[in-house]
């Protein structure tokens, strides 16, 4: 009785950890998507998150408004996108040499911004986190209730995004422009659309998405922002995007999975039922990578949209 | 007989002259030869975008800098100065940016993007860490058989995604991203756990120290050691790859055009496979050489991105092995004044990532540079065409970029004790900036507007005599004064010089 009363509450826990943690990679992913979907690798994912995250904390701070906070790493998040953009798009530069761009920059720019804000090397000071969200009628249910009873609201948000994204890339006339932006702009140009203003838009969007995920970290999930604090996030949520095939629901099952092995360490830093596997939790760590890596080589041919990573230029037909 | 003395003598004379002119004449043949001998413009393209990517990047950080409040001209004095002052510091920085800026620049060369040198770079520097202290081999012998083997885990590193992409068609950028983290995690695993060296430092996840034989001795001044020579070495061993062997060569085809390599004959899958492969041998010499030079053991995060930046420099330095030494060597410069930098000027560190960061997004639109310098050479031009609105356009742009610098700066300094001020002082600024873009795109009309900042002063004046402690009073009135008269002189000029067209219309 008591082992499986153990068992039980280890994995509603599992569950509920399994959830904090991929909201930020499942959130990154789907900006990962919307950005390659209209063909424009953004590898700067984990850059924007770090901006998302420092400006998560910064506007909390002064304005002591948790949700100003969250409106702040949108907002910041797509502005570096947007240079992302205009580089990519407008200036049709190397894609994956402005992403390194991003991150090299947003690295930077956070860790100088925290001293210049905070006066501090390492981690800034506290602020107030978004409140759970607590979901009465479920939340006397065993395991559900656990893991789905109380949770930081961007969680919930995540799982809504996930549907939407859905719903806007295969079911409406935009989300048909973002697709034909990656698989045949020229089609796209065809058709009277201008391929850029598509582009652009997917790629900001991806920084949004990006400054939610960080948000998420910074104000929900801690209540401080750290130097590097997304420590690769960004680009497990780009293994994510290919792992789960460039679908929003992929994005959510991969972005699920790599959560887990993420609440796994977790569980092994502060469980004692897990503490033997301490000393192995690299290991666990290197999973979705390996993953990843076996993934493209062979067990499933995934597709990425068709005109990745080339510029469109009009007068180019092929 | 007479007159064939009479020819000759006449052939000899011309031809005596002819060589005495010639004293001048050889001086512009030779000079046109070498400067056919000299590369075309678009040889020099290139080097163009980098050094206006650093120019561009420098300014950008100047005035963020200025933005949050420190003193940029000061940061940048002791930055080119810490630079010049310690040159082995410089070359001690640069040498592992070397190697791993050669590594992706390989790569790139066979249209591979490897950005995985940081893996490769932990694999074959833990190689070296282990053959450092666990066989014991004579001097010379010992540094270099730890080399060797750094260079085979790191090209195994390396080799591995060549393969995938080769035969599986796997994207190497996904795949040397993740081998780089799963490296990262077992250099970690090792460092921490099974080689972890035991004692009285037990609590650092560090390997033990390397034996004295396998030290790489230092060249000159405490930093510098010879695992730059390795690295010279290394940038000329890569030039005469690509520049003289068939191997080269078919690298650099696989990498211009795939399919036709293939329709050539040449063998596209062993070449990737090779590139990638000697790319991660690059990458882990690289990692050999600063633990046998510098750390001397295998300390858990040692690295702090040089693989990554190897991706800044081989951008920055166009994939070209000697455009990698120089970028990478401007990159330790500016590290080393960086550190002097925040030394003296207070200025974070991280200033230096950040200048890093921009100067590759420069970099990746070289279409912003273009721009740029057509916006100059029209603008020269335009001064040469019509001096009389090109001089005073100069006028007015000094004027109200050095009105842009100031509000924003004045602007940043009152943020934190009068915000109502410094919000006063930024739209000052933003005006400036605003005229300024309007001469920058040529516009005639704007020549008058220096009047717009010269009135946001006077409010600026008016508003910090009224709230503020007057501090910027005389600096404001000196702006007001010369605005003014810039803008009355230039409308004057420009009343009179259209009128008598108009007339003529």
């Amino acid at each position: 009785m008591q082992d499986i009363q153990t068992l039980v509450a280890l994995t509603g826990w599992l569950l509920k950890a399994t959830l904090m943690m991929s909201t930020p990679l499942v959130l990154a992913a789907l900006g990962g998507l919307f950005s390659e979907k209209t063909g424009i690798v953004n590898i700067g994912l984990e850059g924007m998150m770090l901006i998302g995250a420092f400006s998560a904390v910064a506007a909390t701070y002064f304005t002591d408004n948790p949700w100003l906070g969250v409106l702040a790493a949108v907002i910041a998040g797509g502005m570096l996108a947007s240079i992302h953009a205009i580089v990519c798009v407008k200036y049709k530069g190397n894609q994956i040499v402005s992403g390194a761009g991003i991150i090299l920059f947003a690295g930077g720019f956070t860790t100088l911004m925290l001293e210049v804000v905070w006066g501090v090397k390492g981690v800034s000071d506290s602020v107030t986190r978004l409140p759970n969200v607590v979901i009465e009628p479920i939340s006397d249910i065993p395991i559900l209730g656990v893991a789905l009873g109380a949770q930081s609201p961007l969680v919930y948000i995540m799982l809504i995004l996930v549907v939407v994204s859905w719903f806007v890339i295969y079911k409406t006339p935009f989300g048909l422009r973002i697709q034909a932006a990656g698989e045949d702009p020229s089609a796209l140009d065809a058709a009277g659309v201008s391929v850029s203003s598509v582009r652009m838009i997917g790629v900001v969007l991806s920084g949004c998405l990006s400054g939610l995920g960080g948000a998420y970290l910074a104000i929900s999930y801690a209540s401080e922002f750290g130097k590097m604090m997304t420590v690769g996030r960004g680009f497990i949520a780009l293994a994510a995007l290919i792992f789960g095939n460039w679908t929003p629901f992929g994005c959510l099952i991969a972005g699920a999975l790599f959560g887990f092995l993420d609440g796994l360490q977790f569980a092994i830093s502060i469980l004692p039922e897990f503490s033997f596997m301490l000393e192995y939790v690299n290991f666990i760590k290197m999973i979705p990578y390996v993953l990843v890596i076996v993934a493209l080589a062979g067990i499933r041919k995934s597709v990425p949209p068709k005109a990745i990573g080339t510029p469109y230029e009009k007068e180019a037909r092929g | 007989m007479s007159g064939e003395y009479i020819e000759d003598s006449a052939v000899d004379v011309s031809h005596t002259h002819e060589e005495k002119s010639s004293a001048f004449q050889k001086l512009v043949i030779v000079f046109n030869k070498v400067k056919h001998r000299l590369p075309s413009r678009d040889y020099w393209k290139p080097l163009f975008w980098s050094l206006g990517s650093i120019i561009l990047a420098l300014l950008v950080s100047a005035i963020m800098m200025t933005v949050m409040g420190y003193d940029a001209i000061m940061a940048f004095d002791y930055l080119i100065r810490g630079a010049l002052d310690q040159p082995d510091r410089v070359l001690q920085y640069a040498t592992p940016l070397i190697l791993t800026g050669l590594s992706v620049a390989l790569a790139f060369r066979c249209g591979l993007f490897n950005i995985g040198p940081e893996g490769q770079l932990l694999i074959g520097s833990m190689a070296a860490a282990i053959l450092g202290y666990v066989v014991a081999l004579p001097f010379l012998v010992h540094p270099l058989v730890c080399i060797g083997v750094a260079a085979l885990a790191g090209g195994l590193w390396g080799f591995l995604p060549g393969l995938l992409r080769a035969y599986r068609g796997a994207h190497e950028v996904v795949t040397t991203m993740m081998l780089s983290y799963v490296a990262i995690n077992f250099t970690q695993y090792l460092a921490g756990g099974p080689l972890k060296e035991q004692g009285e430092y037990a609590w650092i996840s560090q390997t033990t120290r390397i034996l004295d034989t396998s030290e790489l001795a230092k060249i000159f001044g405490p930093y510098l050691h010879w695992g730059f020579a390795v690295a010279i070495v290394c940038v000329i061993g890569i030039d005469f790859l690509l520049k003289r062997t068939v191997l080269g060569y078919e690298m650099k085809a696989v990498g211009l055009n795939e399919e036709a390599a293939e329709y050539a004959g040449i063998n596209s899958k062993r070449s990737m496979a090779l590139a990638l492969g000697i790319s991660g041998a690059l990458a882990g010499i690289g990692g050999a050489g600063e633990i046998l030079g510098t750390h001397h053991r295998f300390l858990d995060g040692w690295s702090g991105g040089l693989g990554w930046d190897g991706i800044t420099v081989a951008v920055l330095g166009n994939n070209s092995p000697w455009g990698v030494l120089g970028a990478a060597i401007f990159f330790g410069a500016l590290r080393a004044g960086g550190n002097r930098m925040h030394q003296f000027a207070h200025v974070p560190i991280e200033i230096v990532g950040l200048i890093q960061g921009l100067v590759v997004i420069f970099v990746a639109a070289p279409r912003i540079i273009d721009w740029l310098g057509r916006q100059t050479i029209d603008s020269a031009s335009w001064i040469k065409r019509e001096p009389r609105e090109g001089l005073p356009g100069i006028a007015v742009l000094v004027f109200n970029l050095f009105g842009l610098f100031l509000g924003i700066g004045i602007s940043a300094s009152l943020f934190a004790t009068n915000p109502i001020l410094g919000v006063m002082f930024s739209m000052v600024g933003i005006v400036s900036g605003l005229v300024s873009y309007r001469i920058l795109s040529r516009q005639e009309t704007a020549l008058s507007l220096s009047i717009i900042p010269a009135i946001a002063w006077v409010d600026a004046m008016v508003l910090d005599i009224l709230i503020g402690e007057a501090m910027f009073f005389n600096m404001g009135m000196v702006m007001v004064i010369v605005g003014l008269i810039l803008s009355v002189v230039l409308w004057m000029m420009q009343a009179l010089t259209v009128q008598p067209d108009g007339g003529e219309v």
